[in-house]
């Protein structure tokens, strides 16, 4: 491999030019020419630090992988992400910036590298769409990296075909479709927000303007702009500003978890939960128990296809009690306690006029969310906490509807040649439309996707998807903010992307990724006037210097992870127009609320459409709400359940629309009455060894009329049962004084029933002073911003090496996860509240598992850690036994043993994999505290109080966790750990937990309550 | 038994079942005694080897898996770490103790009932500690590691956490088991000679000779013996007490609900006796039959047994008692809901079980006609087999299944290894015993003419109390 001189781990260039480097004085002196012929071809260069291109050649030619023709030589120059210390030193990580797409928009992540190999994702600080905070996607999509049953190069009927002499094949095709402008040639794609595919997308249209890209995405956000459309006269993109929002209102928009900025919205929200100044209130009307749900104030239990009445109670009511009459014909009122409550919501949303927000979920038919917009504007909301974007998204409209139309012509043979690179649709599509039938009916169906899977059964051409670190690309947030995809590894197998794959259309599939990418910028920094001509010679290394600018800025935004400049700025909120009677005559037209059982269509919180079936991280991660795992369920309420006499784990024939299925039922406090909710994306047919068959494919019932909500479910218990592995299998806490929350009103009371809950307990034994000690590690968890959405867990998971288990262990309560998040019910079962709360080990200064080891396998540092030495561990369990938290894990099996060579690349090398017989637990990330003591001692100074980030901490996309040094006065952990709210978990056992809780406050209305 | 008593059998009214049936003379103990050993073995004896054997390989089959798979072939998860293993470990612990009790104490308080069942009782006790001795290695996830709990001058300088009441398990079992066999094999050795002795074949000639360690009956022999046969008693007594206090501080220690109590040490010893004297009991009413040693094994023996089942039976119930009384006196919400949860949980029908054969089904021995009815002993002592192994599950695994946290509660269900490592090591544990009846005196030979002659002893002496004047030999 030539040497690249490339500043792959350096920072943004400083001046005008880089430094120059050189590797002897003659070098630098100009005697030797760096780049030309020092050694002849297939020459290996000395190591100069280990790049980590070269790695993974080595790494490719020397494992089973070579097989794989994993080398593809690399062209394009990645470069690090600034923040981070540029080094060469192994075992030292890079961090680089990329961004991954959620339904086609950008979320901006930090990948860290061990020498090549990418290992972890963060989410990053500098993106508006993640703002640190890091979502279970977004976490769990580097498992899909290395992923052993990935597809590779291109085959047609299962044979394999070069990808050169297939780009060839592609050129005829296209050239045939041109000479009729393209009229049977389609495209299905992917939602995408991407700059250099709009290019590449007009281009193709230019060749073939008879030709039609449509995008399909299953849970598209389609009924939000038609309300838009409804309310302003064209889809907008509603961006919903929570920091200055008083009073919420979520009409079924499971705004923390899975809709919108989701991580942006969670962070704003959290920021105004927790201390009792400033707070927020939340009201959600929703039918299925969601993470939003979890943390509202008032949780207004209904059925999804009343949500759209009870907006209009709200409206009715702001219009006849708080001076709002152009609510007025919006408005109609509802009767008894419904109405109640809509009035007391209405009143308070017009107290907070200009800080109250009301939002409505993507499953709400079009006619609610342009209610809502009136709402918004009515209340002065509009401008201030919501603001309407043009959608970034190349295609607005991915529902269901364009896959109609798409359908239709498949089923009347006008279409030669479809290209899907769309996920599975024949999985996602409706089940009315019946796609896997139509597209026997195409000649040509070429189908890129990653993994093998339905729709690539149905295709005759087969493309191997590049992962999204393997490739480049563009995207933009909802925002406008574009972020360059940076590839952080060569293609481990042969694989190309999207834009490859639709340039072959226009004759440049040899062109690369990369070069689209990087001339698309250019030309967009051209036009800015940046002075640069476009250079179609500028690939890798091209440095003529009228380029150099553009060089720099590139630079520059492969670092930062976002692009600045013009062209890719965020775009400035549009100015909408209210068109009422429009929105008026839609409400009229949404037909009355059907009686009897509703289907509920969601997107599963972990799996989203299903695209994450194969991601063993995923499927083993308990669902947020009901702990479920490897499996989804037909959630119901308790008082449904008994009425059609179903328990949790009975079997049930639901039918729908003439088309049944059977699902197991999952009983769910807190769900509505008389509906059931569908979560999607599970019962793949054709998932690899960790998706197939995990589940009930809710797609099957799903019409395309009605994708969301339904009426007229019918189900029937069939008697059978199925084991569903729940990790947590007690929801109430027993009276026990567990996780706390309170009324923001009571709080004062509350302070002394929480002074009870800290502070030292009587001891016989001699207590160690850590307060003597330069450092005393802790942590302070906030159960007032924990909205309880697991990716606590899943960084975990990806930190520290945790392997998955399994369904038949997680039945038999193996699961290894450090960090879990406990779930308690409140009140009564029908309507119940809810607290999560965050639980890993606690580091006890009193540790009752330490003592009990009779091989000093778990020891105290003096930092006050309660350590784990695995390779002292014989594994009696007892420490378990003793733990009253219960947050040991130990390797019953050998977990680690069974795992793909593949996946082992993916293992953090800091952290030791343990064998079969040991006990492992929360660390608190002894490796970070290590790596920055290390730094801190390279730089002569103290390690800082909120210097070491937990993996948790980390990606909590509401900032909940807090872990720094307590014996620093001023770090943040210490301050929170000296907060009213403060209390130790089994306080009364004197353990001396190292983490400390704080309680949940809520803030009802009092009018409600 | 070819000679009539020689001497009128005086009754004692206050103990109207004699622990000797007649007066036969030292031949005819002899021959009484070694006949098992020497007869052709019988059908049914090889039916219940071939069975036992099957069981062991099924044993043998577990323990493989074990070792092969790792513990995951169990049940066992996080809460219930300990399940099936610890249950059974302490169920054979405890089993262990009748033997020493019967071999030392008993001894040292010269009760005579003891001679005729303490190598018995002390054969049972070494292979119930030898089945209990393998959990606590196997139940390691590293059972390779086990030495690691012993104090050995490691490079590293490290010792066991002697804070741990684990590596003192590991004393407490391994001295109990070195001389529980090192008292059962001097008890033996009068009897290795006579068997050597008496032995028909060459082969079986040597090797008992070689076992007989050149026993020759002198005096001085007899001399050096009983003095190291008291001394190992001395040194077995504190045993019977020691081994299960520290088996009850792997539990008591702790902070669990349901294990960190008080009573434990005294509770468990009371349990342990009452298990131990249950099994005794379970392996003697066949064995004396079918050996044709009711004579020597008499109902007087049963009857003693049965008093003391009784007896540490009730212990144990105001053990139970005792833990329900502080559960609620001590004002612990986690552990008034432990001992609820024994009652209302989802393990109560073990509980029940637990109480049913702990608690009532001793009761019927208040009965002198219950405590000489076979059928009715063999049963009681049966049902505290199973209510004991109950009690050790519901402490241990029904302690652990609910404990602090309710998100973190679980629930236990055994596989086949478990299934496999209990009934396994039962059946193990009955192989050695017929090995044993099949190669080993399972009398003491030299103890029982001795008693022979003390009772002779006592005889005249209730004879010339009576004023019959007959003198003694």
């Amino acid at each position: 491999m030539p040497s690249l001189g490339l500043p792959i781990f350096g920072q943004t260039p400083a001046g005008g030019t880089p430094a120059p480097r050189w590797r002897s004085l003659a070098e630098r002196d100009g005697r030797v020419d760096p780049e030309a012929g020092t050694y002849p071809d297939g020459e290996q260069p000395p190591p100069e630090g280990f790049s980590r291109r070269s790695f993974l050649q080595i790494l490719g030619a020397s494992t089973a992988l070579a097989g794989l023709a994993a080398c593809k030589p690399p062209r394009e120059q990645v470069v690090s992400y600034v923040k981070r210390p540029a080094s060469v030193t192994p075992s030292v990580a890079s961090h680089y910036a990329s961004a991954v797409s959620r339904g086609g928009y950008a979320v901006g992540v930090v990948v860290e590298s061990h020498e090549g190999r990418p290992t972890k994702m963060e989410g990053n600080p500098g993106h508006p769409a993640s703002l640190g905070g890091a979502g279970l996607h977004e976490l769990a999509t580097i498992l899909d990296l290395y992923d052993p049953n990935r597809l590779a190069g291109v085959r047609r009927h299962g044979q394999p075909v070069a990808w050169s002499s297939f780009l060839g094949e592609l050129s005829v095709l296209a050239a045939a479709h041109a000479k009729d402008g393209g009229a049977r040639l389609r495209v299905l794609a992917e939602p995408t927000s991407s700059p250099t595919q709009a290019d590449l997308r007009s281009r193709l249209l230019v060749r073939f303007p008879r030709a039609r890209i449509d995008s399909w995405g299953p849970i598209a956000d389609d009924a939000a702009r038609a309300g838009t459309t409804l309310a302003f006269g064209r889809p907008l993109d509603p961006e919903y500003r929570l920091a200055g929002a008083d009073v919420v209102l979520s009409l079924d928009a499971d705004f923390l978890a899975t809709e919108g900025d989701h991580l942006r919205q969670a962070r704003e929200f959290a920021r105004r939960r927790g201390q009792p100044a400033g707070m927020n209130r939340l009201y959600v009307a929703e039918a299925s128990f969601t993470v939003t749900g979890g943390v509202a104030d008032h949780r207004l239990r209904m059925r999804a296809s009343e949500v759209l009445g009870f907006g209009r109670a709200v409206a009715a009511a702001l219009a006849g009690h708080h001076g709002l009459p152009q609510l007025g014909p919006l408005g109609a009122p509802l009767t008894g306690d419904r109405n109640r409550q809509a009035t007391a919501v209405a009143a308070d949303l017009a107290r907070a006029r200009g800080r109250g927000l009301v939002l409505a979920g993507r499953r709400q038919p079009a006619a609610l969310h342009a209610l809502v917009a009136a709402l918004n504007e009515a209340l002065g909301n509009a401008g201030a906490t919501v603001v309407y974007r043009e959608p970034a998204l190349l295609d607005p409209a991915s529902g269901p509807d364009r896959l109609e139309l798409l359908a239709s012509e498949l089923r009347a043979g006008l279409v030669d040649t479809l290209v899907i690179t769309a996920w599975d649709p024949v999985y996602t599509a409706p089940a009315d439309l019946d796609l896997a039938a139509l597209l026997g009916k195409v000649p040509n169906v070429v189908y890129l996707t990653s993994r093998d899977d339905e729709t690539a059964r149905a295709a005759n051409v087969v493309v191997a998807e590049a992962h999204p670190l393997e490739r480049w690309g563009d995207l933009r947030g909802r925002d406008g903010t574009a972020s360059i995809v940076q590839p952080l590894i060569s293609p481990l197998v042969e694989c190309v992307s999207e834009l490859d794959l639709l340039a072959a259309f226009v004759d440049q599939g040899q062109l690369g990724a990369f070069r689209l990418v990087r001339e698309g910028w250019m030309a967009r920094a051209g036009d800015a006037g940046a002075g640069g001509s476009r250079a179609s010679d500028a690939g890798a290394g091209g440095s003529r210097a009228s380029d150099a600018g553009f060089d720099r800025a590139w630079s520059e935004w492969l670092a930062a992870g976002v692009v600045t400049g013009r062209g890719a700025a965020p775009t400035t909120p549009v100015k909408t127009v209210l068109a009422t009677g429009r929105v008026a005559a839609a409400l009229k037209a949404v037909p009355p609320v059907r009686a009897g059982l509703e289907a509920v269509f969601a997107p599963d919180d972990k799996l989203l459409d299903g695209r994450y079936a194969e991601n063993a991280w995923l499927q083993e991660l308990p669902h947020p709400v009901s702990k479920l795992t490897w499996d989804n369920a037909a959630s119901l309420s308790p008082a449904t359940a008994a009425r059609l006499g179903v328990k949790t784990g009975s079997v049930v024939t639901l039918t729908l629309r003439g088309r049944s299925l059977d699902a197991p039922v999952l009983v769910q406090p807190g769900h509505a009455d008389d509906s059931v909710t569908l979560p999607l994306g599970y019962g793949r047919t054709v998932a690899g060894p960790a998706g197939t068959g995990v589940g009930f494919s809710a797609y099957a019932l799903r019409a395309s009329a009605a994708p969301w909500i339904d009426a007229g479910l019918e189900l029937k218990p069939t008697g059978r049962k199925h084991a569903l592995a729940q990790t947590q299998e007690h929801f109430s806490m027993e009276g026990r004084s567990i996780a706390l929350s309170y009324d923001v009103a009571e709080l004062p009371k509350a302070v002394h029933e929480l002074e009870e809950q800290r502070g030292p307990q009587p001891s016989l034994l001699p207590l160690v002073d850590y307060g003597k000690e330069e450092y005393r590690w802790g942590m302070a968890i906030d159960l007032g911003k924990c909205i309880g959405c697991g990716a606590c867990t899943l960084a975990c998971q990806a930190e520290n090496n945790i392997p998955v288990v399994g369904k038949e262990q997680v039945l038999t309560s193996r699961e290894m996860h450090w960090l879990r998040v406990d779930r308690y019910y409140e009140g009564s079962e029908a309507d119940p509240e809810t607290i999560s709360q965050p639980l890993a080990c606690v580091h006890c200064e009193q540790a009752p598992c330490e003592y009990v080891c009779p091989v000093n396998a778990t020891v105290h540092s003096d930092e006050g850690l309660n350590e784990m030495v695995y390779n002292r561990c014989v594994g009696t369990r007892y420490c378990s036994n003793n733990c009253a938290y219960k947050v040991r894990r130990f390797n019953y099996l050998d977990y680690h043993g069974t795992v793909a060579p593949q996946l082992k690349m993916l293992q953090n090398p800091d952290v030791t994999v343990r064998a079969r017989g040991v006990m492992e637990k929360c660390s608190y990330c002894v490796h970070r505290i290590e790596h920055a003591r290390i730094d801190a001692r390279v730089a002569g100074v103290k390690i800082g109080g909120d210097a070491v980030v937990s993996a948790c901490q980390q990606a909590c996309p509401a900032e909940a966790i807090v872990f720094g040094n307590l014996n620093d006065p001023a770090s943040r952990v210490a301050r929170l750990q000296q907060g009213e709210r403060r209390y130790d978990l089994l306080h009364e056992l004197g353990t001396r937990p190292r983490t400390a809780y704080l309680a949940r406050l809520r803030n009802p209305n009092g009018e409600l309550v | 038994m070819s000679a009539k008593p020689a001497i009128a059998i005086a009754i004692d009214p206050l103990e109207p079942v004699p622990v000797l049936v007649g007066r036969p003379d030292d031949r005819a103990l002899t021959e009484a005694l070694v006949k098992p050993l020497y007869a052709p073995t019988t059908r049914g004896w090889k039916l219940l080897v071939t069975a036992l054997a099957a069981g062991m390989a099924f044993w043998l089959l577990s323990l493989a898996t074990t070792l092969v798979v790792g513990i995951g072939a169990w049940g066992n998860n996080i809460p219930v770490a300990w399940a099936f293993d610890i249950t059974t470990f302490v169920w054979w612990i405890g089993i262990g103790h009748a033997g020493t009790l019967i071999s030392a104490i008993l001894l040292l308080f010269q009760q005579k009932w003891r001679t005729s069942i303490n190598r018995f009782a002390e054969a049972m006790t070494l292979f119930a500690v030898a089945m209990a001795g393998v959990y606590p290695i196997i139940h390691l996830g590293r059972p390779w590691f086990f030495w690691w709990l012993m104090p050995y001058p490691a490079t590293l300088g490290l010792w066991p956490n002697f804070k741990s009441a684990l590596p003192w398990d590991v004393f407490a079992i391994s001295t109990y088991a070195t001389v529980s066999f090192l008292f059962w094999f001097m008890g033996l050795i009068p009897d290795l000679a006579t068997l050597r002795d008496t032995a028909p074949t060459r082969l079986k000639r040597t090797i008992y000779g070689l076992f007989a360690f050149g026993w020759r009956g002198s005096a001085r022999h007899w001399q050096h013996y009983r003095i190291g046969y008291l001394l190992m008693a001395g040194l077995g007594t504190p045993l019977v007490v020691s081994v299960h206090t520290i088996v009850s501080f792997d539990f008591a220690i702790s902070q669990l609900p349901g294990w960190h109590t008080t009573i434990f040490p005294p509770y468990f010893v009371a349990g342990a006796i009452f298990s131990g004297f249950a099994m005794v009991l379970t392996l003697m009413i066949p064995a004396r039959k079918i050996l044709g040693i009711e004579h020597v094994i008499t109902m007087k023996h049963l009857d003693n047994m049965a008093k003391v089942i009784l007896a540490t039976g009730m212990m144990v119930t105001y053990g139970y008692a005792m833990e329900h009384f502080m559960a609620w006196y001590g004002g612990n919400k986690y552990e008034a809901f432990a001992f609820l949860n024994r009652w209302t949980g989802p393990y109560a029908p073990i509980w029940y079980m637990q109480l049913v054969c702990n608690v009532l089904a001793p009761q019927v021995l208040w009965f002198p006609s219950m405590r000489r009815n076979l059928v009715v002993l063999f049963a009681v002592s049966i049902l505290v087999n199973i209510g004991m192994w109950a009690e050790r599950f519901v402490i241990i695994a029904v302690s652990l299944h609910r404990d602090f946290i309710p998100a973190s509660w679980g629930m236990y269900t055994p596989t086949w290894v478990d299934w496999g490592l209990l009934f396994g090591s039962m059946c193990t544990f009955g192989l050695l015993f017929l090995l044993f009846l099949r190669f080993l005196p399972v009398v003491p030979i030299a103890e029982v003419k001795e008693l022979r002659r003390e009772l002779d002893h006592h005889d005249a002496r209730v004879a010339g109390l009576a004023g019959h004047g007959e003198g003694t030999p």
